[in-house]
């Protein structure tokens, strides 16, 4: 009796030890992506100018491929609920087509300064915006912004000046940032990787090692979708390097018991989990908007996250197929309601130019199985099983949750992860895309999240 | 029983009611008399006695032993009755219209069967042609094999076979070797291969067998078995004792059926639709085979009309895995394997479990997913690319005939098919653009919970035949798919064959299937 009695309390106590050490760091993730063997000479370090560039050639292979497309007839009154309508589309293609003026958009994207530069053996891809007139004595503050998937760089071409040249916006010029937005490798004009095992902790090694080499010792970051997770981890990497954190999605994959006795009840006692009323209307019923949601809405990850050679070969052969393989992510996560439209209400929120835009990126670079292997790199031993995910982020944070965004993170859940909140907010509208669907409202929050950051010096703390 | 009486005559003096009176008379006197006889006088008035003795307002012994007796044998034979009406249910034919636009107010629908030839022209094989010749490929990881998905340098192997060495034509010649249909059934265009015995013996019987092929195969599959089924003596199976007739239709959405244009088109309607397609062919009692969603839909038949099926044979047995019986069978099932039904073979199988059952299936079912969730969306890209379908379709050729193939860069598809036979079913969904619908079968077969659809709780007694092939992307034990089928007759371990039997391992499943009618017909 004695025995078991010693045997369960050993058992209690060597637990709370070992979940004790959860103050240790994440480890910066060295490694090399490039093709064949590591060489053994010096990395180069130049930054060097980079332009978006089209020729002739490709937009007529393009445009022959868009004339060949073949469709299929959608079943009668489906609209977006078996994905992509193909009635609208062919509109869509057929906008492309005649319309959409490519070479006017590489000049569009061509507007800020782009650079690429070799970062463990791959060529890493950076729009680096200046504010274009600094007021006397001021400096700006680098921010990093990170894209997701299937986004860009370019998804933030209109929040862009909101943060370099708040003034003429309309905004307080309080804070005036210099925005540096990297393609994540295998997205876009960055290299892909060639060798297996490129998750978040690489990208996120990655894109330290650029700030770095910028000359940035500290800076903040800020990111959704996978943009989200590699800022996270760029937080635990290297959290004397970053001031502050923004987020506009806080997923949290370490579920735990009060996590399901929080789902259980939460929508009879809210009081008692910490959920605002907010919490309470965008989360339950939970079996509907929780879990039947993400399953309904998930298939993409799980193909993609075991097989993405597969499914990323029809998409990297067929622009259409690609479009309406993107085109599905922006309407549906912008707003579920949208797939009860015929035309998926793509049209309410976004301009045919900018996702067209977006999809040529991909279209343009091949990228687009690179980009799908990625959810295999971080997805394939399962959720929650990864030890970033176990680890806590010290650094101050700045959360944005958007109403329409699939899974809703209450502020209860996010402070377990995010220990030091320093602001939350229930935005009034928006969707997955932030940054292209409601730019004002983010930048709004992310200037007041680094005023209070910086009012408080909150990120000296950890130092003295 | 004397102590019984002796409390009657006691309480004989309170008696109001005159039946009361004589049926305890009668029971003092049988009383007297004693022995088994007793009872025989005592039940038929029993209902009475009940009754009078409720009026009595007494309880007496005797109704503590008789209502409780009555109630359990009332009780009994409700379950009894209960059970048998279960036994006797079965899944309703109910009625659909998958045309477009309405459906017509009089219904006057062409019961023709005509002839069908599989054609192509010049300009398909050269937009086909033209499309492989721009495909663009990404380069795989290093070292990634098939773990990635489709191995895009041995694709590329596989495009320069299709695009100069894989003749269409030729093959739509060998295509056209047995005899194809059309008819319209609930509005659309159902195709069929219809293959007769070339010679039977004078007085034998043939056997007809529908034959349901699956996604992402086709009639195809069957063309192998074909022969061996329809002259089984001239390849050794047999002295021709059980010949048969082969109807092999192609699913609607699948090949040269046309796809439905209404939502809603799940198993039970295909089940409905080729029922009406056998009775249209003058068939009142045939076999049904299939696997992978021919297994779900004959399965289906034999719910929706057993009369008509003779006998159903599988090559697999779609099982959900709840039930706490389940559970706890799966844990015991390693160590005492005896104990909860399971064979060596069926450890050998399913072991490790968590292994193969979990992490196996969920690595191996992204397809499903999205296909149960947005087909439309996944079917685009690739009803638009030939290489893209190749590499989806391809993809399941290799893992789902042996998962170690995906340890190999050429995904071993060469080692069990050619060349020639994997794309000439790519072909058929190329050249019908049926992808897209083929893939929203997947969404109208799972939309709904499984535990609530009728079918997964009816079962099966038809007699029927199971062949488990041991690198089938699950296992079932016998015990489990007792579950669903009651009358399993034979139940085979086949040596060696995956997903495809009747593509792979064509012999060793005509073999089971013969072996299996040869029971059925015998008892």
């Amino acid at each position: 009796m004695l025995l078991e009695v010693f045997l369960i309390l050993g058992t209690i106590i060597v637990y709370f030890l070992r979940s004790r050490k959860k103050e240790e760091t994440l480890s910066f993730k060295d490694g090399w992506w490039g093709r064949g063997q590591k060489p053994d000479t010096e990395e180069d370090a130049t930054i060097w100018p980079f332009k978006v560039e089209t020729t002739e050639k490709d937009l007529s292979d393009l445009y022959r491929r868009l004339d060949e497309a073949r469709f299929s007839e959608p079943l009668e009154d489906s609209c977006f609920h078996y994905g992509t309508n193909s009635v609208y589309l062919r509109k869509v293609v057929s906008y492309w087509k005649n319309q959409f003026n490519w070479k006017k958009q590489v000049e569009i994207l061509n507007k800020y300064p782009q650079f690429k530069t070799k970062i463990q053996g791959i060529d890493i891809h950076f729009v680096h915006v200046k504010p274009p007139c600094l007021p006397e004595g001021r400096s700006a503050k680098p921010l990093l912004m990170v894209h997701g998937w299937p986004g860009s760089f370019y998804e933030f071409y209109k929040i862009i000046p909101l943060l370099t040249d708040p003034a003429s916006h309309g905004l307080s010029d309080e804070h005036i940032f210099e925005v540096i937005c990297p393609s994540i490798p295998g997205y876009g004009f960055s290299e892909a990787p060639h060798k297996q095992g490129f998750n978040s902790v690489s990208a996120a090694s990655v894109f330290y090692e650029l700030m770095l080499r910028l000359g940035f010792s500290e800076f903040y970051a800020q990111g959704g979708d996978w943009g989200w997770l590699i800022c996270t981890n760029l937080a635990q990497i290297a959290p004397n390097h970053l001031k502050g954190l923004h987020l506009n999605l806080a997923s949290v994959t370490n579920m735990g018991f009060t996590h399901l006795l929080s789902i259980l009840l939460g929508r009879y006692l809210p009081g008692l989990f910490g959920f605002q009323e907010e919490d309470v209307r965008r989360m339950f019923p939970f079996l509907k908007k929780g879990l039947y949601r993400i399953l309904l809405e998930s298939g993409y990850a799980h193909i993609q996250a075991t097989k993405p050679d597969t499914v990323g070969c029809g998409l990297n052969d067929s622009p259409v197929g690609l479009a309406a393989y993107i085109l599905e992510k922006f309407s549906t996560w912008t707003d579920l309601e949208f797939r009860n439209l015929e035309d998926g209400g793509l049209e309410r929120k976004f301009n045919l130019d900018d996702l067209l835009t977006n999809i040529m990126i991909y279209w343009v670079s091949g990228c687009i199985v690179s980009s799908m292997r990625f959810y295999k790199e971080n997805l394939q031993k399962g959720i929650g099983t990864q030890k970033h995910e176990k680890l806590p982020v010290q650094v101050p944070t700045g959360i944005a949750s958007f109403p329409n965004e699939i899974m809703h993170t209450p502020q209860a859940w996010a402070q377990k992860k995010y220990t030091n909140i320093v602001s939350f907010h229930l935005m009034p509208k928006g969707g997955h895309f932030a940054a292209l669907e409601e730019p004002e409202l983010l930048a709004e929050d992310i200037l007041q999240f680094v005023g209070r950051v910086e009012k408080e010096q909150l990120w000296r703390k950890k130092g003295e | 029983m004397m102590w019984l009486a002796l409390s009657l005559r006691e309480r004989q003096c309170q008696e109001k009611a005159s039946r009361g009176d004589t049926w305890v008379a009668s029971l003092r006197a049988a009383a007297r008399r004693g022995g088994a006889d007793m009872w025989q006088e005592v039940l038929p008035n029993a209902w009475e006695s009940i009754l009078s003795r409720i009026r009595s307002f007494q309880y007496s012994q005797k109704n503590a032993v008789l209502v409780p007796a009555a109630a359990l044998g009332v009780g009994g034979m409700v379950v009894c009755w209960l059970m048998s009406r279960r036994k006797i249910k079965r899944l309703e034919m109910g009625d659909g219209w998958w045309g477009s636009g309405e459906r017509p107010l009089r219904e006057n629908e062409d019961e023709r069967i005509r002839p069908f030839k599989i054609e192509t022209s010049d300009k398909e094989i050269e937009d086909l042609h033209h499309r492989l010749d721009q495909a663009r490929y990404a380069p795989p990881l290093e070292g990634a094999a098939f773990h990635y998905g489709f191995n895009s340098d041995y694709l590329q192997k596989v495009v320069a076979y299709w695009r100069n060495q894989f003749d269409w034509n030729k093959q739509v010649e060998i295509l056209n070797k047995y005899p194809h249909f059309h008819t319209t059934i609930e509005g659309i265009d159902i195709h069929f291969i219809h293959v007769k015995p070339p010679y039977v013996p004078h007085g034998r019987a043939v056997q007809p067998i529908l034959m349901v092929h699956g996604w992402p195969g086709s009639f195809y599959e069957f063309y192998k078995i074909i022969p061996l089924l329809t002259e089984p003596a001239k390849y050794s199976l047999g002295d021709g004792d059980v010949v048969f007739e082969v109807i092999c239709p192609s699913i609607p959405g699948y090949g040269f059926s046309e796809a439905p244009h209404q939502k809603g088109f799940d198993s039970r309607a295909t089940a409905r639709i080729f029922h009406k397609l056998m009775k249209r062919l003058g068939f009142k009692e045939y076999y049904v085979q299939g696997g992978d969603w021919g297994s779900r839909i004959t399965t289906n038949m034999a719910q929706m009309l057993p009369e008509s099926v003779k006998g159903i044979h599988v090559n697999l047995v779609f099982i959900t895995m709840q039930g706490f019986k389940k559970l706890v069978q799966v844990m015991l099932g390693a160590y005492v394997p005896w104990l909860v039904g399971f064979t060596r073979e069926d450890v050998r199988r399913m072991y490790p479990f968590m292994q193969k059952n979990v992490y196996d299936l969920l690595r191996e079912s992204g397809y499903l997913h999205i296909q149960a969730t947005k087909p439309d969306t996944a079917g685009c890209g690739v009803n638009d690319s030939p290489v893209g379908l190749a590499a989806y379709i391809l993809e399941k050729f290799s893992t789902w005939t042996n998962k170690s193939f995906l340890h190999k860069d050429d995904g071993g598809l060469e080692s069990k098919y050619s060349l020639d036979e994997l794309l000439t079913n790519v072909m058929i969904y190329w050249v019908t653009s049926s992808i897209v619908p083929s893939m929203r079968y997947y969404k109208e077969n799972f939309s709904q919970d499984p535990h609530l659809t009728n079918d997964s709780r009816i079962g099966v007694y038809v007699p029927s035949g199971i062949a488990a092939f041991p690198e089938e992307i699950a296992h079932t034990p016998r015990s489990w798919a007792k579950a669903i089928f009651k009358n399993i007759v034979s139940y085979s371990y086949m040596p060696r064959g995956g997903h495809f039997a009747a593509f792979e391992e064509p012999k060793l499943l005509a073999q089971d299937i013969i072996h299996f009618v040869r029971r059925v017909e015998q008892l």
